[in-house]
């Protein structure tokens, strides 16, 4: 298996433009597009196991954050396309 | 004016906080008192030195709490009572130095009555911590600000706070069955609906609860609160949908609120400046098409069977208002991300559109739904100039959230981001010119200048007189008579009228 | 007695440099102010007291930057922190804007550079001190308390197991468990033989020199990485396996803080290579354990690291066991304690946090707390002898499991 090695986790995959100001490196994650960050706040030196930390501690944050709240989330899609469904009729 | 108030910490009063609390909780160091200074409303740094306090003192029990305050009211000393520091008001920054007394200490959960479904706390405690412990009994308290991960129960009470789900559940004055204060004499009494601990509506006497709600900590300490439980809820819904405009989004904003949905806990409208700002750095929205100008959402809990059902309706609602379901990834994430997404300081951009660190600010009136349009562009006029005038200030866009279970009025709030470390001290004043501005606004169309934050800060504090009318001089006996040495939080609220001769 | 004293800017040319190194990070956090790290933090869930937070360790900043405060003032707060992480993952400028921007809060960093800005201005906690001057003096940090411990028996709780020196692959084994609770490493070291997994051990292993960099002692942390980096250069060692999640923070922290891309050493975390042999039918843990056990996830793999899933993986496989679990989520805010330093200068609070967290343990009912970190081990292991409930290690219980007699101590 793979370990931590300094020069796979400085290395980022490459960035693709999403938007005029937003870039896309690993799949499903933004990031500002580094242009925004040349003159007031620098960004930090950050390895990719950070990165993928982040974004996965976030998903299971917002996770916990419904179980706390109820046991079950409803799907919209669902009911909307019940509605269409009975309008169709 | 009455003497000026100076402490005059001596050590013999030192003895005798030692001698109540323990040389342990009465903390003198400088760093213990630095850091009781500021709650996350701007402050200026600057001149920080002038906003800490002599002293801090750390209890345990109502009888500690009591005990300090007789002793302050015996030597004139100010008190100001500080529970998270999350306020967003002022509220809890010392404005006269004096004793802090930070109560998180008391953080107990008391008792949990199962049967008439209520538990009693002590003031230090968060709710989500305290939810927790409830979920085991299959229980929730759901006071829900955006502050649900860090703000505490004491300081709920005494800035009346406003819930994310008061449309169903009601706000912090209707969650909140009783509690005990710890009066500015030291005098201890319980106030609630009545007299009786666990009682949702009397006709008993004076209803004292209200009157201790939003208080800002200038009547007293509240020691603990018995508070009303609800079940978990079995389902939890919470649609997103995207407009063109914002006229369409209102006109649905309304009928959703309007629908009369029993599980329905909350709509929320985003305006076209708040989407462009969610636009700069939100995952949710960077994607979306150059027409999702304004966004609306809501909210609803209960039992899973009703909430489908209501669900079925709000849905049925927006669709036949022209909203589009932005898809269920996008609704449950961004609910669930309530408390976190919109305050983050690397979201302020300069003119050039380049990343800078700004803190954000958030104006939050109470604006009757018919109202909310012209609100809107007045506001966003008044940034639109200061900004003009003074480069350190962005517009973060607007939110109206529903505060009541019939759609009468809105949370109304603006985002501003600051640059609080380019602040001079012209940027400053134009700032609180603004406040007043902005302030004077909600009042011209017959608001409330704050909905939930409370109205102490520079700017805004001015305006409180005309908007209370004749109610302000009652504030102003109501002081004079519970706290006859003006040591309770002295000057907030501009409360110390109380205490001039008058003319 | 209680007036304000004027403002002095007299810093020291190094702690200017702090000042602006940190000012940007200092300011969004007093500025933001929103504190969603509080309730998360072990520290203050036991205390209570707001100096103690990872807001007021940034806000201090600013006040000294203002000429409010000096070093002294502040240094000692610090000491008030097990460096576990919660703060900084759970704030919103990290989980929900940290990977947007590649800007985070960094709590624990600030932590240990305000702990090393007071050493290099000559301020000391007395007993981070003593433990720093005792490890310098013999190599390993001093686990033993009165009983010194030396480099000549570093390998001492291998005896018996037939392991090689040196390779391309080697197991480092930190002072707690090389000393104290030795049946961490041999249960490690027999499940790596019985996996048919080529390790040997280090030629001259020093301390990683972790525990001096979270103290403030970075010169020293410096000197014992440099040595051991240089060890295994010489020894040809590729790829260093750690058992111990804060020598994983050390190795994939501090030494590439240290050596930058120079640091070409590969890290291995045990807990993640056993959970692969698991999967690949390596190791097969076929002997029943009838304990009713809930894992605590350790703060450097779980907020630290974001590893969690394979810890889990090992304790489904035992057989026997009835587990109770606590989600990975809830666990940001649970500590041992044991961690930053705590215990060697405020081994009370240690003891408070450790005995929240058994608490939680015993309101699920059972006998066993499972852990993945030796140095949560022992003030989770006395709190739990209140409480009749057995702390024990990942790694003895899968060896266990799979029929391997440990051997060793659990210090107890």
């Amino acid at each position: 298996m793979n370990g931590y090695r300094y020069d796979e986790q400085h290395t980022p995959p490459p960035a693709r433009q999403v938007s005029d100001v937003a870039v896309e490196r690993f799949e499903h994650i933004f990031e500002v597009d580094p242009r925004l960050m040349t003159v007031h706040v620098a960004q930090q030196l950050f390895p990719n196991w950070d990165t993928l930390r982040i974004a996965a501690s976030r998903g299971d944050h917002l996770e916990w954050m419904h179980r706390h709240w109820a046991g079950t989330v409803l799907s919209g899609q669902e009911l909307l396309d019940e509605i269409e469904s009975e309008d169709g009729r | 004016m009455s003497a000026p108030q100076t402490a005059r910490l001596t050590d013999r009063v030192l003895g005798e906080l030692v001698d109540a609390l323990g040389g342990e909780y009465v903390l003198t160091s400088k760093t213990a008192r630095m850091n009781r200074a500021r709650v996350p409303a701007p402050f200026p740094v600057h001149r920080w030195r002038e906003r800490i306090p002599d002293l801090v003192v750390m209890p345990a029990t109502t009888e500690e709490v009591a005990e300090v305050v007789r002793i302050a009211n015996a030597h004139r000393i100010p008190i100001v009572p500080r529970d998270g520091g999350t306020g967003l008001t002022d509220g809890a920054v010392p404005e006269r130095r004096g004793i802090v007394v930070d109560v998180k200490r008391m953080n107990e959960i008391k008792e949990i009555d199962l049967d008439n479904r209520t538990c009693t706390v002590g003031p230090g405690i968060n709710m989500l911590k305290l939810n927790e412990v409830l979920a085991r009994h299959g229980l929730i308290y759901p006071d829900d600000p955006a502050s649900y991960p860090c703000s505490l129960v004491g300081g709920r009470i005494g800035t009346s706070g406003w819930s994310l789900v008061g449309s169903r559940y009601g706000h912090t004055r209707d969650l909140v069955l009783s509690f005990e204060m710890v009066l500015p004499t030291g005098r201890v009494i319980r106030v609630g609906d009545g007299g009786g601990r666990k009682v949702s509506k009397s006709s008993s006497g004076y209803q004292l609860k209200h009157l201790f709600m939003g208080h800002q900590g200038t009547l007293g300490i509240a020691t603990e609160a018995t508070l009303k439980l609800y079940p978990k809820p079995e389902a939890e819904f919470s649609p997103f949908w995207a407009f063109a405009d914002f006229d369409s989004a209102y006109a649905c904003l309304g009928r959703l609120a309007r629908a009369g949905v029993a599980t329905f806990a909350g709509a929320v409208l985003f305006d076209e400046w708040k989407v462009d700002y969610l636009r700069r750095d939100d995952e949710a929205y960077i994607p979306q098409p150059a027409d999702v100008r304004a966004l609306v959402c809501a909210a609803a809990y209960g039992n899973e069977d009703e909430v489908r059902a209501g669900g079925k309706r709000l849905m049925r609602v927006a669709r036949d208002a022209g909203a589009r379901y932005l898809g269920d990834e996008i609704s449950q994430g961004d609910w669930a991300a309530r408390h976190d997404r919109y305050a983050t300081p690397l979201h302020g951009r300069t003119a050039a559109g380049q990343v800078a660190p700004m803190s954000w600010h958030c104006e939050d009136a109470a604006i009757a739904y018919t109202d909310l349009p012209a609100v809107r562009v007045h506001w966003h006029d008044i940034i639109t100039r200061l900004r003009e005038r003074h480069p350190v200030f962005d517009d973060w866009g607007m939110f109206f959230y529903t505060s009541a279970d019939t759609g009468v009025d809105y949370l109304t709030e603006i985002d501003v981001g600051i640059w609080e470390q380019e602040l001079d001290d012209a940027a400053w004043a134009a700032w609180v010119e603004a406040k007043r501005d902005i302030a004077e606004i909600s009042l011209r169309y017959g608001g409330s200048i704050s909905a939930c934050h409370g109205s102490c800060r520079e700017g805004e504090v001015d305006l409180v007189p005309m908007e209370l009318g004749g109610g302000y001089d009652v504030m102003l006996q109501v002081k004079k008579v519970l706290d006859p040495n003006n040591i309770m939080n002295p000057g907030k609220y501009g409360l110390q009228r109380a205490y001039e001769e008058t003319p | 007695m209680t007036e304000t004293e004027p403002p002095t800017s007299d810093h020291a040319p190094v702690t200017m440099q702090f000042l602006s190194d940190w000012r940007n990070a200092a300011y969004n956090c007093f500025s933001s102010g929103h504190k969603f790290c509080r309730e998360v933090c072990p520290v203050m869930q036991v205390t209570r007291n707001e100096s103690w937070t990872p807001t007021a360790f940034h806000a201090n900043v600013v006040a000294m930057e203002q000429g409010e405060l000096t070093v002294e003032d502040v240094a000692e707060d610090y000491v008030n922190c097990t460096q576990c992480g919660a703060c900084e993952l759970r704030c919103p400028n990290t989980l929900f804007t940290g990977d947007f921007y590649r800007f985070r809060t960094r709590t624990v960093d600030l932590v240990k550079q305000m702990r090393t800005l007071a050493v290099d201005n000559d301020i000391h906690q007395p007993g981070y001190r003593h433990w720093n001057e005792r490890t310098d003096e013999r190599t390993h940090e001093p686990v033993l308390g009165e009983v010194p411990v030396s480099q000549d028996r570093v390998r001492d709780w291998a005896q018996g197991l037939d392991l090689p020196i040196g390779g391309e692959t080697i197991l480092f084994v930190d002072c707690e468990a090389a000393f104290y609770r030795t049946s961490v490493p041999r249960a490690v070291a027999q499940l790596l033989q019985r996996a048919g997994y080529d390790f040997g051990l280090m030629r001259e292993q020093w301390c990683c020199g972790g525990p001096a960099a979270e103290m403030g002692y970075r010169d020293q942390s410096r000197r014992f990485a440099e040595h051991n980096l240089a060890d295994w250069r010489a020894s040809g060692v590729r790829r260093v396996l750690v058992l111990d999640p804060h020598d994983y923070i050390t190795f994939t922290e501090d030494y590439p803080g240290y050596f930058g891309a120079d640091f070409d050493i590969e890290i291995v975390l045990v807990v993640e290579l056993l959970a692969g042999f698991l999967a690949e039918g390596r190791l097969t843990p076929t002997v029943p354990i009838e304990r009713t056990i809930t894992y605590h996830d350790p703060c450097r793999l779980n907020k630290r690291k974001g590893v969690w899933q394979e810890p889990r993986q090992i304790l489904r496989a035992i057989p026997g066991l009835t587990f109770h679990d606590v989600d990975r989520v809830t666990q940001w805010s649970y500590c041992s304690g044991g961690g930053g330093g705590l215990p060697v200068e405020k081994p009370e609070l240690t003891a408070k946090i450790s005995a929240a967290r058994l608490d939680k343990a015993a309101e699920l009912e059972v006998d066993t707390l499972v852990s993945a970190c030796p140095w949560s081990e022992r003030p989770l292991a006395e709190a739990g002898e209140a409480r009749a409930i057995d702390v024990v290690d990942l790694h003895e219980l899968l060896a266990e499991s799979c029929g391997i007699d440990v051997g060793g101590s659990t210090g107890r």
